[in-house]
């Protein structure tokens, strides 16, 4: 498949829909390329957002809808860049869709496949502590409602094709390859975690109730994996929560991918936000939050901050130095008691909650040559004066691709990204030149 | 609780070998890893903090240095790569300056050239001894050309005058070596109210662990187990050599070729010696554990002339094996020559002194916690 386009925007998270959609509301063609099956990225799966406490879900739909619905915006999910070549001025960009052996035009995501399906497997969108089937919808609000089957799990027992009404199961779908002609690149490819809860200081993955901020994030979720706050455990409403910031971030002395020198940017206040969500959700419940200092630093952060201090959720000046596990499945936490008489102390727990460090969650630079720093985010030309310009000409970067940042400094730079992105396609004259060529073309 | 701080005190001890004070942000990750930070003993974190400011009476004061046995857990956790391990190290050093009155530890800490210069006028002091006196050395030998055929130690160095001397020396260094603690007895508790029984009764503390280092064996790691048993073993060879010269001279330094029951105690403090000296050079070329990462030269000076002191020795044993007479009386002055001054340094004034500054920390700790107890 061949296609044109002005402007291909990599990664369908909150920066690259708010690209795509202030690009396409200047009149450019866009196409979203996401390697997920649904559009919305990691924000879709937040309860809440700090420092406004606004629902998640509430504020990234209608984005992903206006997205979805724009008459100049392709969405293309399961599909990852696998080229980008630059032919004189324009770029040649390859993209591979993976296929979801459902057929996306037919499917009305009625679900009734994933009823039939007899295959429980965790669920990643989950942080895998609920379920889903081999076949399924993504997640509730997923962009686009479409059923997708997971081939690894799936036994081939046929019940999603007899069940399906529209005949959508298409057992033999192949990987398909898109050349996408386009005058600019976006890349918005986000963030990953470091895989912090391995580190054998923190229990080596194996404590049950040492969680990641994101599996929180799920938890306290209204339409998350237990509906409720729960031990995974055993199911028990936790009596205390401690959340470890720091774990990963600003951390000299973990390898690569347990954790990364720098400030995450984001851990210290959505860490005070989940205390404070807990603590409506469990009103009995104990939060400590353990951290070296708080970084409140943004607009209204310092009053969240002191707003979660006035709702008595504990603050502790500690690096946790440990975790073990106590009686119960009790995750223990050894730390000094700085502010007090300096004591060492082992801290018994119902739930931990880890805050890991930020990484880039892609690495362009195998498929464009944009520069990639020391810390695997994306360069920018000048990291003051031009921020979304990557040094590239025509590829440019938004959201966490260049670096850990909150939302609204990825809606920001999306903006930013944007502007400049169209400020290229009209220098260049791509756009106008490509609907004179096609006027021309009879096309 | 007052203090008076020394703003030129943190620059004192980052000339000691200190890690990066101003990276640490005091997180307490290093003391929460520490296995042996216990109750309000706690370590490292406040003495960094105490280094950082300055309170340099707090550090003067404070036992927690000598209470730290370096396994490095806390340095290769730090996440600021802030060396906790090795400014503990470097408090210790600063310590043992601090408690010597005589001012020559802090001078050879700070500078190698004064370390060295202080072991080579001792060593001419011994070399002196041996040219000098008509009666003795190799003046004596004018008078017994039959010593200069077959190997006649006693002429050449009599026992008489070789145990004197030892007498003196031994207890010279342990007179500058106990005021020394003294003021470290002084500097710990000043300011404390201590009842009597709180002095006595943890003083099985001091003999158990000046003995055995027991406390080192809680640290957590696999290294600390091998470091402390080296450490012991070197212990009982620098005891059993110790007790073979300053008490049982008379049967050791014979001047026959037959065989001597001393010689057993000797080959395996010999033994000993080397092995450990030259497996802990090794360790620090190698820099194998964190604990041999960094090395001050006085980390140098110590192993090198315990391994010359060793190897001095086989060579003297072997040389009057042989019966090669002057060879022989050469050679036992290089011996004293390395012996003497390593011992006249690093006992009183260098790293030799934790011998007594360590079980005596362990036992001023017991005391302050008993005497908090019955307050």
């Amino acid at each position: 498949m061949n296609t044109i386009t002005d402007a291909v925007v990599i990664g369908g998270g909150i920066a690259g829909l708010q690209v795509a959609l202030d690009l396409a509301d200047q009149g450019f063609d866009v196409v979203i390329v996401e390697k997920e099956p649904s559009i919305g990225g990691k924000m879709i799966s937040l309860s809440k957002v700090f420092p406004t406490l606004d629902c998640s879900s509430c504020i990234c739909t209608p984005r992903m809808a206006a997205a979805a619905h724009h008459e100049r915006i392709t969405i293309m999910t399961c599909s990852e860049v696998q080229a980008v070549q630059r032919v004189g001025e324009h770029f040649s960009v390859t993209i591979r869709t993976r296929p979801r052996y459902v057929i996306e035009s037919a499917c009305i995501g009625c679900r009734k496949c994933e009823y039939a399906c007899p295959v429980l497997v965790p669920h990643e969108f989950e942080g895998n502590l609920g379920a889903r089937r081999a076949i399924y919808v993504p997640f509730t609000n997923a962009m686009p409602q479409v059923a997708l089957l997971d081939v690894e799990n799936c036994t081939f027992c046929g019940a999603c094709a007899r069940a399906c009404p529209t005949d959508a199961i298409d057992y033999l779908q192949e990987p398909a390859i898109t050349e996408m002609e386009a005058g600019a690149v976006v890349v918005a490819s986000g963030y990953a975690l470091t895989e912090t809860q391995t580190a054998d200081r923190y229990g080596g993955g194996k404590l049950a109730n040492v969680l990641t901020g994101l599996q929180m994030e799920r938890l306290l979720a209204p339409h998350g994996p237990y509906g409720r706050v729960l031990r995974p455990s055993d199911g028990r409403i936790p009596d205390t929560v401690a959340f470890v910031q720091c774990a990963g971030s600003r951390d000299h002395s973990l390898p690569e991918g347990q954790g990364v020198p720098w400030c995450s940017r984001v851990c210290c206040m959505y860490a005070i936000k989940q205390a404070m969500l807990l603590s409506g959700s469990l009103p009995l419940v104990d939060i400590t939050i353990y951290y070296m200092d708080i970084r409140a630093f943004g607009k209204g952060f310092e009053q969240f901050y002191q707003n979660a201090r006035a709702m008595g959720i504990n603050f502790v000046k500690a690096r946790v130095a440990r975790i073990t596990e106590g009686e119960n499945a009790n995750p223990v936490l050894r730390i000094e008691r700085i502010e007090e008489d300096g004591r060492v102390e082992d801290q018994p727990h119902d739930m931990v909650v880890l805050t890991p460090g930020i990484v880039a969650g892609w690495d362009p630079s195998s498929v464009i040559p944009v520069q990639i720093g020391s810390d695997g985010f994306v360069l920018s030309e000048h990291a003051s004066l031009a921020p979304c310009r990557t040094r590239v000409p025509g590829v440019f970067v938004a959201g966490t691709a260049s670096g850990p940042k909150d939302i609204p400094d990825s809606i920001v730079e999306a903006g930013a990204a944007a502007m400049e992105a169209a400020n290229h396609l009209r220098r260049t004259a791509y756009a106008s030149r490509r609907r004179t060529e096609a006027e021309a073309g009879g096309r | 609780m007052s203090m008076s701080l020394a703003t030129d005190f943190r620059k004192d001890v980052v000339r000691l070998g200190a890690g990066d004070l101003t990276a640490c942000m005091n997180c307490g990750s290093c003391t929460a890893t520490c296995a042996l930070s216990e109750g309000t003993a706690a370590f490292p974190r406040k003495t960094i903090r105490y280094l950082q400011i300055g309170a340099k009476g707090q550090i003067e004061g404070s036992l927690e240095p000598w209470l730290c046995y370096y396994c490095g857990d806390c340095s290769v956790s730090c996440p600021r790569e802030a060396n906790p391990g090795e400014t503990m190290m470097a408090a210790r050093r600063w310590l043992t300056a601090r408690y010597d009155w005589t001012g020559l530890s802090r001078w050879m800490y700070r500078s190698h050239w004064v370390e060295l210069g202080a072991l080579l006028a001792v060593a001419a002091v011994v070399l002196a001894l041996f040219l000098i006196p008509s009666g003795f050395g190799f003046r004596a030998l004018s008078s017994h050309p039959e010593a200069l055929d077959t190997v006649r130690l006693d002429l050449f160095a009599s026992r008489t005058f070789v145990h004197i001397g030892d007498l003196i020396l031994a207890f010279v260094l342990s007179t500058l070596l106990l005021s020394n603690a003294a003021r470290m007895v002084y500097l710990a508790m000043r300011g404390r109210r201590v009842p009597i029984r709180a002095w006595i009764r943890p003083v099985t503390e001091f003999v158990v662990h000046g003995l055995t280092q027991r406390r080192w064996r809680d640290c957590d790691n696999d290294d600390s187990r091998f470091n402390w048993l080296r450490h012991i073993l070197l212990v009982s060879g620098y005891g059993t050599m110790f007790v073979l010269v300053v008490v049982f001279l008379n049967p050791f330094q014979v001047e026959d070729t037959a065989w001597h029951w001393t010689s057993l105690l000797g080959y395996y403090a010999t033994l000993v010696l080397l092995a450990a000296s030259f497996t802990i050079l090794s360790d620090r070329i190698r820099k194998r554990t964190q604990m041999h990462a960094f090395s001050h030269f006085t980390d140098w000076l110590f192993p090198i002339l315990l391994a010359l002191t060793s190897l001095t020795g086989i060579v003297l044993h072997l040389l009057r094996l042989m019966d090669l007479a002057m060879p022989t009386y050469v050679a036992y002055v290089i011996h004293l020559c390395v012996a003497v001054p390593m011992l006249a340094v690093e006992v009183p004034f260098g790293k030799w002194a934790h011998l007594l500054y360590r079980p005596l920390a362990m036992y001023l700790e017991a005391v302050r916690k008993r005497a908090a107890a019955e307050a």
